[in-house]
C-alpha cells in the first residue's frame, strides 16, 4: 500500500531522525518529494509504502511523536 | 475553442496535458490551469462581455472549457449591493456586498464551481459525478448533476444531522453515509477516485472546478464599472476562493480589461478553525492544521490545501486576515439582515465580523471602496441562530390584544 502524506514537525523534533526510525521499525519505505525546514517548523511531503497494517502503525508512531500527519487530499470535504 | 494551454504544478512548474488529474506526480504539488492570455486578450473585450447573458459564462474565455458551456447556464452574475446602511453602521465610506446568497440553483457560490466542474466532466465524457461534502457542495452537485443527467454519488459522514442532508436528498443522488469521521470519509473518497472512472469534483476535477471561483472576481470588477475595489474580504475554508478572486483580478489586468490594480485581499475565518488567519497574524507561511470547532461548518477545514497560497496572496497584496468567535458570527449575521435585508449563512457572518475587526484595527481604511463576499444563504444554517433571534409577539385573535402589543412596540417596551 502507498500513501501520500504531508508531515508537519514541531520545533523539538526537527533534529530527530524520526522518519528513519519509522522506516526501520515498521519496514515502511519513504520517498521524499518536497521538504521545507525553518527555524521553528519542518514540513515534508512524501510517499510512504509498506504493508497495510505496518504502514498504519508507522503513521501512528509519527502521530504519537507529535508530528501532524495529513493526507495530500486532506481537505476533500468542503 | 478554449484558451487553455495545459495544467501546471504550482510547486515545481512541471506541465501536464488537460486531463482529470490534480496532483503533480513528481512533487505532489497541486495542479493549476494555465491559459494562453495573448489569444484571450484578442478574443474578449468589455463590450463583448457586456453583450452576453448575465451568467458566469460571460467570462467563458477565462474558464477551462473547450466548447460551449453545458451545465449551470443560469448560474452566477449575482447582485453587487451598495450597502449604505451597513457602511454607516460599521463606520466606512463605501461598502458593497457581493451577494452569493442568491446563486442559481442552490444559493451558494458552490454553484459557480460546480457549473464549471460538471461542464468539464461532460467534456471528459464522464457519466458519473461525485463529491465528499457535508453541505453546500453536496447540494450543488446533486442539483446541477440532476439537470445535466449525471449519475451522482455524494459521500458524507454518517453522523451528520438529517436536517443537513434533506437539501441534497431531494435531488435523489446516491447519498453514501460513511460510518466514520471526516478524515475517514476523505480517505475513502481518494481511494474511490483512484479506482473508479468518476468525476470527483473536488478531487480529480479540482483544477477545473476551482477556476469557477474566479467568476466572483470578474463580476465584482464589471459591476463596479470595470474597476477593482480597494479592499476585498473573502471567507477562507481551503483558501482556494481567496486565491482565485485574486487570480481573476490579475487576469483582467493582464489581458487589458482592467487598467489599474491595487486591491488588498483580506481573509476571514472562524477562531474555531482559523489556520490561515493564525499563520498570517504570526507572520509565517507555515499553515498548522487544526481540529475545527465552529458553527461555521462550511468553512471548517482544519488542513486547508490552499492555505499556503492564500497566505501568500494576502501578503503579496498587503492585506491581512482576521478570525472571529461564534458569538461574533451570529451578531454579524443579524447585523447584515437588519441593515441590508440579506440573510447570510454562518460563513457570511464570519466574513462580515472579520471585516468589522479589520476596519476597527485600521487594516481596512475607512476611505476607499470595500467589497465583502457573502458566499451562501442563511436559510441553510438557520439552526445556528436558534435562541439568538427576537421572539414573536403572541396575541389573542382580537383587535384589543393586537393594539395592546402595538402600544408596547410604539413605546419601545
Amino acid at each position: 500500500m502507498k500513501m501520500r502524506v504531508r508531515l508537519t514537525f514541531p520545533q523539538n523534533l526537527i533534529k530527530e531522525p524520526v522518519i528513519f526510525t519509522m522506516a526501520k521499525e515498521f519496514n515502511v519505505m519513504p520517498n521524499i518529494r518536497r521538504a521545507r525546514v525553518t527555524e521553528t517548523v519542518g514540513e515534508m511531503v512524501l510517499e510512504l509504502e509498506g504493508e497495510d497494517s505496518r504502514l498504519q502503525e508507522g503513521i501512528n508512531f509519527l502521530k504519537a511523536k507529535g508530528i501532524e500527519v495529513e493526507l495530500i487530499e486532506g481537505d476533500v470535504i468542503e | 475553442m478554449g484558451h487553455v494551454k495545459g495544467l501546471k504544478c504550482r510547486e515545481c512548474g512541471r506541465e501536464y496535458p488537460v486531463d482529470p488529474i490534480y496532483v503533480c506526480e513528481f512533487c505532489f504539488g497541486p495542479l493549476e490551469v494555465g491559459y494562453d492570455y495573448k489569444s484571450i486578450a484578442k478574443a474578449i473585450t468589455r463590450k463583448k462581455i457586456e453583450q452576453r447573458p448575465q451568467t458566469l459564462w460571460r467570462y467563458r474565455e477565462l474558464l477551462p472549457i473547450d466548447g460551449d458551456p453545458l451545465v449551470g447556464l443560469a448560474s452566477g452574475f449575482t447582485p453587487l449591493v451598495k450597502a449604505d446602511n451597513l457602511a454607516r453602521e460599521i463606520g466606512i465610506d463605501e461598502l458593497f456586498i457581493k451577494d452569493d446568497t442568491v446563486v442559481h440553483p442552490t444559493l451558494s457560490f458552490k454553484d459557480r464551481v460546480v457549473a464549471v466542474a460538471l461542464t468539464k466532466a461532460k467534456e471528459f465524457d464522464f457519466d458519473t459525478v461525485a463529491c465528499a461534502s457535508t453541505g453546500n457542495l453536496a447540494h450543488s452537485v446533486s442539483a446541477h448533476g440532476a439537470r445535466a443527467g449525471f449519475k451522482r454519488f455524494i459521500f458524507i459522514p454518517a453522523s451528520l444531522e438529517a436536517s443537513k442532508i434533506v437539501a441534497s436528498l431531494v435531488y435523489e443522488p446516491n447519498l453514501i453515509a460513511v460510518d466514520g469521521n471526516y478524515d475517514e470519509v476523505n480517505r475513502l473518497c481518494s481511494e474511490v477516485a483512484n479506482k473508479y472512472r468518476w468525476a470527483f469534483v473536488n478531487i480529480n476535477i479540482r483544477p477545473f472546478y476551482a477556476e469557477g471561483s474566479k467568476t466572483i472576481g470578474f463580476e465584482i470588477v464589471e459591476q463596479m464599472g470595470w474597476k477593482a475595489p480597494d479592499h476585498i474580504v473573502v471567507p477562507c475554508a481551503s483558501g482556494s476562493l481567496l486565491t482565485k478572486v485574486w487570480k481573476a483580478l490579475k487576469e483582467f489586468k493582464q489581458i487589458g480589461i482592467l487598467k489599474e490594480l491595487d486591491t488588498k485581499i483580506f481573509g476571514a475565518q472562524a477562531t474555531g478553525c482559523g489556520p490561515i488567519a493564525t499563520a498570517v497574524k504570526a507572520g509565517t507561511d507555515v499553515i498548522r492544521p487544526v481540529k475545527p470547532n465552529t458553527i461555521a461548518k462550511s468553512l471548517a477545514i482544519g488542513n486547508p490545501a490552499d492555505g499556503f497560497y492564500a497566505s501568500q496572496v494576502i501578503k503579496e497584496t498587503g492585506g491581512y486576515a482576521e478570525d472571529v468567535s461564534d458569538q461574533e458570527i451570529i451578531d454579524a449575521i443579524k447585523l447584515l439582515a437588519r441593515t441590508e435585508g440579506i440573510f447570510a449563512e454562518t460563513a457570511g457572518g464570519v466574513t462580515l465580523a472579520s471585516a468589522i475587526k479589520l476596519i476597527k484595527a485600521g487594516r481596512i481604511t475607512r476611505e476607499g471602496t470595500t467589497v465583502i463576499c457573502i458566499t451562501g444563504n442563511g436559510l441553510k444554517t438557520q439552526e445556528a441562530l436558534q435562541g439568538h433571534t427576537m421572539m414573536p409577539h403572541h396575541i389573542k385573535p382580537s383587535l384589543a390584544s393586537f393594539e395592546g402589543v402595538l402600544g408596547k412596540i410604539s413605546r419601545g417596551d
